[in-house]
């Protein structure tokens, strides 16, 4: 019933890859799953409340945490941030997974609550640098 | 897709859970909708916790678990207890698909803060799908005493936001009333809103249930009738499960009544799918002329169903015997079927859910209902108020099936006037036929008049007719007379008189429809 689909899961891959090619030297957050998770909440929070972005990483996590276990130890604060993903080794094919899986649960339940195109919309906003947004659909039938 | 992704990228598709409660799904539209923040509302005793626990039995799963927190209500032994007598309940669920937590000691000891979190920590480690609180309005009562208005509104958003997020679909029980509406900050925040209500009116109680909103979907508005019975709760949608639209067109062959001559006299016969009323007095035969309808149908291969209020269906089969009508056989056989009701608190929503059902059953063709005045009076007295509207409403849902309705109603005779019935119905017909006693030559003979058929060139004479062992004969127009209608005629004098066996010629509508 939560699994987002093959579609998402290639998007938010593109999503990973595509911050990772456009870190800023000065960009102090570390891994990029958490600057797109923090731009997204950025971008987010005006329309769904702080509280709302901060449920849904934390169900984002809680599913993602059924696929990954390196996740058990990873946490969303309160202010709706993922806490303690640089503890993980880096370059391991688990944290890579875990990067795609919390990122595809995001997507993947903001697409469940308001359907892909206005998903697609904000998501623009959030991330207008990244060049491979573009949900076709016949990915997603 | 499974995470809920719509077909159509333009908006998002609302997936429907079924309820588990007949009929109840097409009064919704559909079903629940999924992760929808729901309140339950009414007085103790109208059926709030079975009808959710219906929905609760019918949905979970191993894979989609349910939370079902009590709160200073019901206490949960009690609740297993009664609620285990209904069919719905399926004790291997109980456990570990649908999981009880008693959050009573936990709501007088704690702040609002404090058992928002509880419910979201048993949420979270459950991974629960679906959520009930029962009572809810235990929760606000207590916390109502200590806390602002504000930080009521505040807990109730943050408990449907989480809930919700955390896709659960969820049901807040509680015994509201309706003047609450207004300034209650649960029913801003709930996606859905049910409203259950009861009254007892004499020796009947009537249940009604209403959507007063539903976010997302077109649900049916208005009161809807249930009822409670060891199954559980069963809806009567108004639209009696014929929401769509009907493909049949009316009058394309005419259906014959068993009396040729009166097939003759009615351009032909009845036309299929349409509804004819036959009204008259006490003995004057139209319990008779329904079981010809239907007998004459039976003989053509089109099953039947009869609906009787009065009669015992063993004294309805004895007596259509005696006139040659053989009902038995195709009851064993299932071509017929006999609905008897008579429980005098059913409302009339019940009744054409029965016929509905028999038409379905058997694929009839032709319905007798005898009488609408045994059909009122197995009415509860909530429902004989609204009697016409719902007749408009079971006639129209018939008739869209293809069905052809013949209903019988008894009137009262005067000699001053002549009624087609005492409930102001006639208008619902598409044609009309009048029985009447009439006093000549010192005898009460019997008469019939087509008084009006739809769209067709009907006889526009009065006939007399028996009733003889072999069922309805009609014999000749009752000619030479003034004031038949009166039933107590007089000699006709005037000359240019209509000639003998005229019948109408001009506009069918507009020459059938008159009458005296």
């Amino acid at each position: 019933m939560s699994n987002p689909s093959a579609a998402i899961r290639a998007w938010a891959q593109r999503l990973l890859a595509a911050e990772a090619t456009h870190q800023p030297a000065s960009d102090t957050h570390g891994h990029e799953v958490i600057r797109v998770c923090e731009k997204l909440r950025v971008s987010l929070t005006p329309f769904v409340g702080a509280d709302g972005f901060t449920v849904l990483l934390r169900r984002a996590l809680a599913l993602s945490r059924a696929e990954v276990p390196l996740l058990q130890t990873i946490k969303v604060t309160a202010g709706g941030q993922l806490e303690r993903m640089e503890a993980a080794p880096a370059d391991s094919g688990q944290e890579r997974e875990a990067a795609i899986a919390i990122t595809a649960h995001l997507l993947g339940l903001l697409v469940t609550f308001i359907g892909e195109s206005l998903t697609l919309r904000l998501t623009r906003k959030a991330l207008p640098e990244a060049p491979d947004l573009i949900f076709e659909s016949e990915d997603v039938k | 897709m499974s995470n809920g992704q719509s077909e159509s990228h333009d908006r998002v598709i609302i997936r429907q859970l079924p309820t588990g409660v007949p009929g109840l799904d097409e009064i919704l539209g559909g079903g629940i909708p999924e992760y929808s923040f729901n309140i339950v509302a009414g007085a103790p005793g109208c059926g709030k916790t079975t009808l959710v626990h219906q929905f609760v039995f019918a949905n979970a799963s191993l894979e989609c678990p349910a939370l079902y927190f009590t709160v200073l209500g019901e206490p949960a032994v009690k609740m297993l207890r009664y609620q285990q007598q209904f069919t719905f309940f399926d004790q291997s669920k109980l456990v570990d698909s649908i999981r009880f937590i008693n959050l009573s000691q936990f709501v007088l000891e704690n702040d609002l803060g404090a058992v928002l979190e509880e419910i979201i920590r048993q949420v979270e480690a459950h991974d629960a799908r679906m959520v009930v609180v029962d009572s809810f309005r235990t929760v606000v009562r207590k916390v109502r005493s200590s806390a602002t208005e504000m930080e009521l509104q505040g807990f109730v958003q943050r408990l449907a936001l989480h809930l919700t997020s955390w896709q659960v679909t969820s049901f807040l029980i509680g015994e509201y009333v309706e003047a609450e509406l207004r300034d209650n900050p649960v029913f801003t925040v709930s996606d859905g809103l049910f409203w259950l209500f009861q009254s007892a009116e004499r020796n009947s109680i009537v249940r009604k249930m209403q959507i007063m909103k539903l976010r997302g979907q077109e649900s049916v508005p208005g009161l809807h009738t249930f009822r409670i019975t060891q199954d559980g709760v069963q809806t009567f949608p108004r639209t009696f499960g014929l929401a769509q639209e009907s493909g049949h067109i009316k009058g394309q062959r005419r259906l014959s009544t068993g009396v040729r001559k009166l097939d003759a006299l009615m351009d032909g016969g009845i036309p299929d799918g349409s509804s004819l009323l036959l009204a008259g007095p006490s003995g004057s035969g139209k319990s008779i002329m329904a079981s010809q309808f239907i007998a004459e149908g039976l003989r053509q291969g089109e099953p039947g169903v009869v609906a009787i209020f009065e009669e015992l269906p063993s004294e309805y089969i004895r007596r259509a015997g005696q006139f040659g009508f053989d009902f038995e056989t195709p009851l064993k056989d299932g071509t017929l079927k006999l609905i008897y009701i008579r429980p005098l608190d059913l409302s009339v929503d019940e009744t054409v859910y029965a016929i509905v059902d028999a038409v379905k059953q058997v694929g009839a063709k032709r319905v007798v209902i005898d009488s609408m005045v045994g059909f009122e009076m197995a009415l509860a007295p909530d429902f004989r108020y609204e009697f016409r509207e719902s007749l408009y409403r079971m006639i129209g849902a018939l008739t869209r099936l293809g069905v052809t309705v013949f209903s019988t109603v008894e009137v009262e005779e005067n000699f001053t006037s002549m009624g087609l019935s005492n409930f102001a119905i006639s208008f619902l017909s598409d044609d009309i036929l009048r029985l009447r006693y009439v006093s000549i030559n010192g005898q009460l003979r019997k008469m019939l008049m087509v008084v009006k058929m739809r769209g067709s060139a009907h006889s526009i004479d009065i006939w007399e007719y028996e009733i003889t062992n072999q069922g309805i004969v009609i014999g000749e127009p009752l000619r030479g007379y003034r004031g038949l209608t009166t039933g107590i005629p007089g000699p006709w004098f005037e000359e240019g008189d209509r000639e003998p066996g005229e019948v109408a010629k001009g506009p069918p509508d507009s020459k059938g429809d008159s009458h005296d």
